[in-house]
């Protein structure tokens, strides 16, 4: 039973991987150890659960493409973000595990079902709360984020009352969408490669798909219990109603959460600021040097001509012009930052300075070399190599304190609706990829962005994906590591059942003559994953 | 616009927010201006309220209940002028480096609303609207002879009287009064519209983080009135020998106050109603509530322990003047910023102590028991102490402070539990070990 269970799981649900490479968004893993995915828990409790709220489950409620999915995830990553213990479990997924293809009877989501239909949707609603129940109960859960349409009220009542007999709070999330515009574009953007619409016109598709919703999901009842917690979500965020009966800090803090977030797709790229004049010094906020300046241009001359040919490709996938979202850029308010923003500036691009991005501060080992902190800080040496995530030399800040202090460009990062290209110092853009992509807070200190790289992160409603995209033509002095990075030891890893990390591996210039280096892009694994989510309906 | 440039034309992102407040009277309007003030101040973002009463009152000292009727012109006149001086001032505040304004009226037509709205765009400031709608008239009730008696309008008046000419004037704003989109034409505003104390919440296009940020704060709250009380943990062991942080045992002393402890908060209380306790994850403050009555709920958490010390944990003043001089030159001249040496300062105290007020401000009858650092920024918090004062503040041990927050500020109790213990206080400069606080500012 155990075994099939597992090769069940396996089969129809390839997203609960035990481990993934950090160019995979790690949002859908199961980590095996815990604690390492907490990059700005404020305090620790004997329970894991935090802000002292019990065990809650988030329950969704609204319509195919009302971005419920994407809304899901959102919400996954910042609760991780900010360390409590969250999953998401997807209805759809039991309902492939059990019928084959996940191809329900015609009558399943009708209110009339016959009785093997009910019997069917008894079965997958069980096996999918057994699994909340387990998690929360046996793995110490917290938050359990429950993916499906729940159409009628009735539905949700009896689920509040269950949950709230397993002493589990609920809060429930409506997306509501009666803007037409908004619907047409989310059934574009999400349902446009299924098979089913091949060659279609994308705006007749998105027609006939919406039409296919309303005959499948016949009765669909918006939250108006007056006994309920819940948000209705209006519009994708233009507005929202809240309910409150019980509701604790935590909901507060995913209210807080969902105002800032938008079901738009847009693009983030990451790139390094070029070199400076004085780069071993934090106090000086030195100027570009020459080659800082060539570097300026040059990566300004990719991104420009990268995006340009995203945008031809789309047009002949898609068969229509699309054009060009705009592109706004944030730095840093060091020197460094700014000038790199230059080129782009001049070409007429919006660029806006955060102080929050500012780069780790590195304290007493500013100007120091690993051997000088070995030999002057040898116990520091000995905590940061067990914990280099959470560790601070004597006046520096700590990756978890970085991280702290980046949770407002966080949400704003979510509120961004334009692509963004962020140029930073390379531990914020640790610190901020880890955020989209999910990574483990042992994996933060040691991810690398060489600086002929742009790393371009493109959301997806069910994971991101990460690409990266090469600057040709540098000095290759300029390149690896960060000369402005605190020198400190990060310990390599001896697990050697990771694999190398594509492209971040420190693929070392020696090895690989830049020059010959093609443009590459990362193999997207992560489209195998969920092809079979493109053509899920709910 | 004032806009802060460095020599090299670098410019720091401004985003300004006029926060506008809709409603009737007694509906905690000014309670939840102030609250979000103090809030933001807190954080550092430069905040200020803008009272048209205030400005009304220097022409009307006590007016009566019909200088609010609408069809008072001269009453009407008078009270547009206020709200015009008040925007004013306002706009001449956001020129020399304001953030958050808060514009505290009842704006409670559209057309007022329409008025106020264009004279502050224009400006270049985004206008959020707050509404604080109530119709439980008990509750109502309660604000007025709470809050609205001892309002100027109404010093040196029968309480009775006032109360009933308040309700009068309630009245006569009620005739004309139009809630945010009642009549959904204003669809395009940006607001946040608070129903029944929080029970539901409306929240229409916000535009920003910063006003995300503030939305956040203010569903946080609640206009039920309320204490808190907080008090450090008895003398330890380490306060006996002068030594700052670590993990000690309650003194003998600090045993004798934790016995003490549940009478002093019964006669605080004033009756059994049980409290929620909150104290740190340090034997020093468990030891202290250990006693309390098995019917208050107790809570540990970790953003309520000590200021960490790094490197000078379990140190004396002596000690650390001695081991770290340049370090300790460098704590008094900025205690706030201040970071100890693989510690924190006051203000990365502050920051993890956020989640702390969120809940403290949503939360009723709640005890806390911290320490020294941890109470003088949440003290700092309520009392509006300055980043400069806040790190200075004496806060004795063996003392519980009661603060309730009502419309006008913060007001505060202390009961003194007259259990002798040593003075962890220090001046400026001093290395002493146990200093008697200067006499002014203590609390």
């Amino acid at each position: 039973m155990d075994t099939l269970l597992t090769a069940e799981i396996a089969v129809n649900a390839p997203r609960y991987r035990r481990k993934s490479s950090t160019f995979i968004d790690g949002i859908h893993d199961v980590p095996e150890e815990q604690g390492n995915l907490a990059p700005a828990q404020l305090y620790s409790t004997m329970s894991g659960r935090l802000f002292h709220s019990g065990r809650i489950a988030i329950v969704m409620v609204g319509l195919p493409a009302r971005g419920k999915t994407h809304i899901c995830v959102s919400m996954a990553r910042y609760l991780s973000w900010l360390g409590v213990k969250t999953r998401i479990f997807h209805l759809g997924d039991y309902r492939r595990a059990t019928v084959e293809g996940g191809h329900v009877p015609q009558d399943y989501f009708f209110p009339n079902a016959s009785p093997s239909s009910v019997m069917l949707r008894q079965k997958i609603l069980k096996k999918c709360r057994d699994d909340v129940y387990a998690w929360l109960n046996h793995e110490n859960g917290q938050v359990a984020i429950y993916d499906a349409v729940n159409p009628t009220a009735n539905g949700r009542l009896v689920l509040a009352k269950e949950f709230a007999k397993h002493d589990v709070q609920t809060l429930f999330i409506e997306s509501y969408v009666d803007d037409q515009e908004i619907l047409k574009e989310n059934a574009r953007n999400v349902k446009i490669s299924s098979p089913d619409f091949y060659g279609m016109d994308p705006d007749e598709a998105a027609k006939h798909y919406l039409k296919r919703i309303e005959t499948k999901i016949p009765v669909f009842e918006t939250m108006n219990e007056a006994e309920l917690n819940y948000v209705k979500m209006i519009n994708a965020g233009r507005a929202f109603y809240y309910n409150n009966v019980s509701f604790n800090y935590l909901s507060h803090r995913i209210v807080f959460y969902l105002t800032n977030l938008h079901i738009k797709s847009r693009t983030t790229f990451f790139v390094r600021a070029g070199p400076a004049t004085d780069e071993d010094s934090y106090k000086a906020d030195a100027p570009l040097s020459e080659e800082g300046k060539v570097y300026a241009e040059k990566m300004t001359e990719t991104l420009l001509r990268h995006r340009e040919q995203e945008r031809q490709t789309a047009n002949e996938q898609g068969g229509t012009d699309i054009p060009l979202r705009p592109l706004t850029v944030w730095t840093s308010t060091r020197l460094r930052t700014v000038q790199t923003s230059e080129p782009l500036k001049e070409a007429g691009y919006r660029v806006r300075q955060r102080s929050q991005m500012s780069q780790i501060n590195p304290g007493v080992c500013e100007k120091l070399s690993e051997r000088a902190i070995r030999s002057m800080y040898p116990e520091e040496v000995e905590k940061h190599e067990l914990d280099p995530y959470h560790h601070r030399y004597p006046r520096a800040e700590s990756y978890h304190d970085l991280a702290v202090r980046l949770e407002p460009i966080i949400l704003e990062l979510e509120r961004e609706q334009n692509d963004l290209l962020i140029i930073a110092h390379e531990s914020v853009l640790r610190v901020l990829y880890s955020y989209l992509m999910h990574c483990s807070t042992m994996d933060i200190p040691k991810l690398k962005f060489p600086r002929d790289e742009i790393i371009e992160i493109i959301p997806a409603a069910y994971q991101n994906e990460a690409k990266r995209v090469h600057i040709p033509g540098l000095d290759p002095r300029t390149i690896p590591g960060s000369p402005e990075d605190i020198r400190i030891y990060v310990p390599h890893d001896n697990n050697a059942n990771i694999p190398p990390i594509p492209g971040m591996s420190s693929p070392e210039p020696a090895e690989v003559p830049i020059a010959s280096r093609p443009p590459e892009k990362i193999p997207n694994m992560a489209k195998d994953m969920v092809s079979d989510k493109v053509a899920d309906e709910d | 616009m004032a806009l802060k440039i460095n020599g090299l034309g670098i410019m720091p992102e401004d985003t300004r927010i006029c926060v506008v407040m809709v409603g009737l009277p007694a509906r905690g309007k000014s309670y939840i201006a102030q609250r979000a003030q103090r809030y933001l101040k807190w954080l550092s973002v430069p905040a200020a309220t803008f009272n048209v009463g205030n400005y009304r009152r220097t022409n009307a000292p006590h007016p009566p209940a019909n200088f609010f009727d609408t069809n008072n012109a001269e009453g009407e006149r008078q009270r547009r002028a206020a709200a015009d001086a008040a925007i004013t001032d306002m706009l001449k505040w956001f020129k020399s480096g304001g953030v958050v304004g808060i514009l505290d009226a009842t704006n409670s037509t559209k057309e007022r609303r329409k008025w106020v709205l264009e004279r502050i765009t224009s400006e270049g400031i985004e206008v959020i609207f707050v509404e604080s709608r109530c119709d439980d008239e008990e509750l109502v009730m309660a604000n007025i002879r709470d809050v609205k008696t001892s309002s100027p309008d109404y010093v040196g008046q029968d309480p009775e009287q006032a109360t009933l000419d308040f309700r009068e004037r309630i009245r006569n704003y009620e005739k004309v009064y139009k809630s945010i989109n009642e009549d959904k034409d204003e669809d395009h505003l940006t607001y946040l519209k608070i129903m029944n104390v929080g029970k539901q919440v409306f929240i229409n296009r916000i535009q920003d983080y910063l006003q995300s940020r503030v939305v956040y704060f203010l569903m946080n709250l609640h206009i039920r009135p309320r204490s808190v009380w907080l008090s450090r943990h008895g003398e330890s062991m380490f306060n006996l020998d002068g030594r700052i942080g670590g993990d000690a045992k309650l003194s003998h002393r600090g045993e004798e106050y934790a016995r003490k402890l549940p009478e002093l908060v019964r006669e605080s209380v004033g009756s059994d109603r049980p409290l929620t306790v909150w104290t740190s994850t340090l034997k020093r403050t468990i030891a202290t509530a250990r006693h309390l009555p098995k019917h208050y709920n107790q809570l540990q958490w970790k953003a309520l322990d000590e200021l960490d010390a790094g490197v000078c944990d379990g140190l004396t003043y002596q000690e650390i003047a001695d081991q770290y001089p340049e370090d300790f030159a460098a704590r008094d001249e900025d205690k706030y910023n201040y970071r100890y040496r693989g510690g924190e300062s006051y203000r990365d105290v502050v920051i993890r102590l956020e989640p702390i007020i969120m809940e403290l401000e949503r939360s009723e009858d709640i005890l806390i028991i911290s320490h020294q650092a941890v109470i003088r920024c949440i003290y700092a918090y309520f009392m509006q102490k300055t980043q400069e004062d806040s790190p200075w503040v004496p806060v004795p041990l063996h003392t519980l402070m009661k603060l309730t927050p009502r419309a006008y500020g913060t007001e505060l109790q202390t009961y003194k539990a007259n259990i002798k213990a040593v003075s962890t206080w220090r001046g400026k400069g001093s290395t002493a070990k146990h200093e008697d606080p200067s006499p002014e500012g203590g609390i």
